[in-house]
């Protein structure tokens, strides 16, 4: 079966498009008619542009093959499934202290692993395709008009396939006296692609930190999608833990909309996967803006990761601060890509970034690749970028207490990640992601 | 005896000699002083004995114990009760100092079949140390070294010889740099150290320490050889005489 078409198409797309077609009837019966327009519109984009290809400077850091030559095609798993297996997934990766937590399974809402009673007032948090039904206020406007001309490859796919995902709406002023967590979990029950999108709405003054957590089994390539919008003065603490199974592709990208002296601070912690991306693209539109922009890689045996992240300073007087680690070890191959633009007229802005890896074994290697554009003359604007080995002076200061090679490395590894760590601004969700670390690195010693 | 030098020769990975020809008996319960000018090998010396890399030895051997100390790694010979205080300590930033020192206690105890400490028994064992070397028990809380002032760097270098409490203690150089004060706390906290069962080899370029830690032997460093040996008042003849007077002998 082929489906007729009448845009440009992209070969290694139309398996997707197929698949898009067999879909129709269902979504016809489950989705309102305005969201069909931003569905096709978005699958168009996608089979335009097809699969990136390695000569394009985003995505020379990545090996796409794999995924281009064995399509794998939206999962529609009818209902999710959760026994044994997942509930161990989910009692590792979830967050012990107190929080909301909204599970998906294979992409799909599980509202039996889900703890979302007991929300505060003018918090609205759930499922998206719930959103869509019921409170489409929420998410209407911004899956309504089909996706610009700029939008990302993969981003248009999930924009044609995503099944569900959350939402998160948080009224002004509202302060949340927990986490919320999202926990996406992969069973591996059917290998295929997994599209999820998400939406954060924090309303001006308001303050919230959100976990979202990935973790599976089996292959499967994730492709996950979070917008978000911080009112004035709205501060949000996001963190993202990234803990695939060892076959699995994850795509994972942030799109995020700063409004007058609002704060974000978002740090993304890839552990686990084969092939991991994470694309944050951040538009300080507000003045006064501020975006902490954080994370590490921690990558072993023939794991690739590539972080690429772009901030846009369209307004006088925002603030970035970045920090990005990486590790790679065996045969590993990392990446960070970072821009930082400063439109004309955005004055004062203050932006800082560092990019420091550490390349553990002669056949992994981490590309870094800082890049300013600056368009306006009064600003102050940083980065830096190392990467090295181990400091040997430190490893024998140990070794000479007598601490183990083995142990030893380790020490100053988790060190090395810990210092980032340590700027994300909530205890609980510190000791989350570094007992998750010691957790990594102990497998590394196996 | 507890550690043997023979007719030590090293030389750095550039090729340089540096020691050429050690030889030195220390037995279980002695203070040794070694003394010498900037450059003689003094450091050299201390870091072969504790395993740094960078070195090659190309003649002699080192036994401690009976065993050759050469053949052990750096952390093995730590295990094995040799500890060496640093000229210079390492800042190691994301390295929690309490942590680090349970660790390596923990090593310790492993290596010699002994229960490993947990924090609780761990914080009473150093909590009697701290005040030893007056040491603040915030600094324990601190990467190790980091923020440290030198002075504060050489005590919590004792302070670790106190918590691990080594066979053979090496002291590099760690007078260097204190004012009198820190001197007098360090020197105390060598001195508690003294052992029946315990050889502290100090390394120093001055008189001074040994105003406060008295040594059985002191030995004169001169161009990567001991040139001569004999008990404290050899520490008193260098200081008036100056290192200039034994370089014949060399």
């Amino acid at each position: 079966m082929s489906a007729v078409v009448d845009f440009p198409l992209k070969p290694e797309a139309r398996p997707y498009l197929e698949a898009f077609s067999r879909g129709a009837s269902l979504r016809d019966r489950q989705e309102p008619a305005w969201l069909g327009g931003y569905r096709k519109g978005s699958l168009a984009r996608f089979a335009e542009i097809g699969f990136p290809s390695r000569r394009s400077e985003s995505w020379r850091y990545i090996d796409l093959r794999p995924l281009q030559e064995h399509p794998l095609l939206p999962a529609h798993a009818d209902e999710p499934a959760f026994g044994l297996e997942i509930r161990s997934l989910l009692g590792e990766i979830g967050l012990t202290a107190p929080a909301y937590r909204l599970a998906l399974v294979d992409g799909r809402f599980a509202p039996g692993l889900s703890t979302l009673a007991g929300l505060p007032a003018g918090v609205w948090f759930g499922s998206m395709a719930a959103a869509i039904v019921e409170r489409p206020d929420l998410v209407r406007a911004r899956l309504e008009a089909p996706p610009s001309d700029n939008v990302r490859p993969f981003t248009a796919l999930n924009g044609a396939f995503f099944a569900d995902g959350f939402v998160l709406d948080i009224a002004a002023g509202v302060i949340l006296d927990r986490p919320l967590e999202v926990v996406h979990l992969a069973s591996g029950e059917a290998s295929g692609s997994l599209h999820t999108r998400g939406l954060i709405a924090a309303g001006a003054g308001s303050r919230a930190t959100v976990v979202e957590s990935f973790a599976g089994a089996g292959e499967y390539w994730r492709n996950d999608v979070v917008e978000l919008r911080l009112a004035e003065q709205a501060k949000l603490t996001r963190v993202v833990l990234v803990e695939e199974g060892p076959d699995a592709f994850h795509f994972g990208e942030m799109l995020a909309n700063l409004a007058e002296a609002s704060q974000i601070s978002n740090f993304v912690l890839l552990l686990g996967g084969r092939t991991i991306r994470y694309d944050a693209g951040i538009l300080a539109e507000g003045e006064r803006s501020r975006c902490d922009l954080n994370g590490a890689f921690l990558l072993s045996a023939r794991q690739e990761a590539n972080i690429l992240t772009t901030i846009d300073h369209a307004a006088p007087g925002s603030e970035t601060r970045e920090v990005f680690k990486g590790v790679a070890t065996d045969r590993a191959h990392g990446a960070f890509q970072g821009r930082i633009t400063v439109r004309p007229g955005a004055q004062k802005v203050d932006a800082q970034q560092l990019s420091q890896n550490l390349v553990l074994s002669p056949r992994a290697a981490i590309d870094t690749k800082p890049e300013l554009e600056i368009f306006a003359d009064d600003v102050k604007c940083s980065h830096g970028a190392a990467v090295g080995d181990l400091d040997e002076a430190a490893l024998f200061y140990l070794r000479a207490r007598g601490i183990s090679n083995e142990t030893a490395r380790r020490m100053l590894i988790e060190a090395f990640i810990t210092e980032a760590v340590e700027l994300i601004d909530s205890p609980p969700l510190r000791e989350h992601l570094l007992s998750r670390i010691a957790r990594r690195l102990a497998s590394l010693e196996e | 005896m507890m550690l043997d030098i023979k007719n030590l020769h090293a030389r750095l990975t550039d090729g340089r000699e540096i020691l050429r020809g050690i030889a030195l008996s220390v037995s279980a319960g002695e203070v040794h002083a070694i003394m010498g000018p900037n450059g003689s090998g003094k450091s050299t010396l201390a870091a072969v004995l504790a395993g740094r890399s960078g070195y090659e030895v190309t003649q002699g051997s080192v036994s401690y114990f009976g065993r050759d100390l050469l053949a052990m790694e750096a952390d093995e010979r730590a295990r094995e009760g040799l500890f060496l205080a640093f000229q210079y300590p390492v800042e190691i930033p994301g390295v929690n100092n309490m942590y680090f020192l349970r660790t390596a206690i923990n090593a310790q105890r492993r290596h010699r079949g002994e229960p490993e400490l947990d924090a609780g028994q761990f914080l009473r064992v150093v909590r009697a140390k701290l005040k030893l070397l007056d040491i603040r028990e915030d600094l324990l809380q601190r990467a190790v070294n980091v923020g440290f002032s030198g002075g504060e760097k050489k005590r919590n270098e004792v302070f670790q010889m106190a918590i691990l409490e080594p066979r053979l203690a090496i002291l590099d150089e760690t007078d260097s740099g204190l004012d009198i004060d820190a001197l007098k706390i360090v020197a105390n906290g060598v001195n508690q150290q003294r052992a029946p069962d315990r050889s502290i080899v100090l390394i120093t370029h001055y008189q001074r320490l040994l105003n406060y830690v008295e040594p059985d032997h002191v030995h004169v460093l001169q161009a990567g050889r001991i040139v001569q040996s004999g008990d404290k008042t050899l520490a008193l003849e260098l200081e008036r005489r100056g290192y200039g007077a034994f370089e014949d002998a060399a």
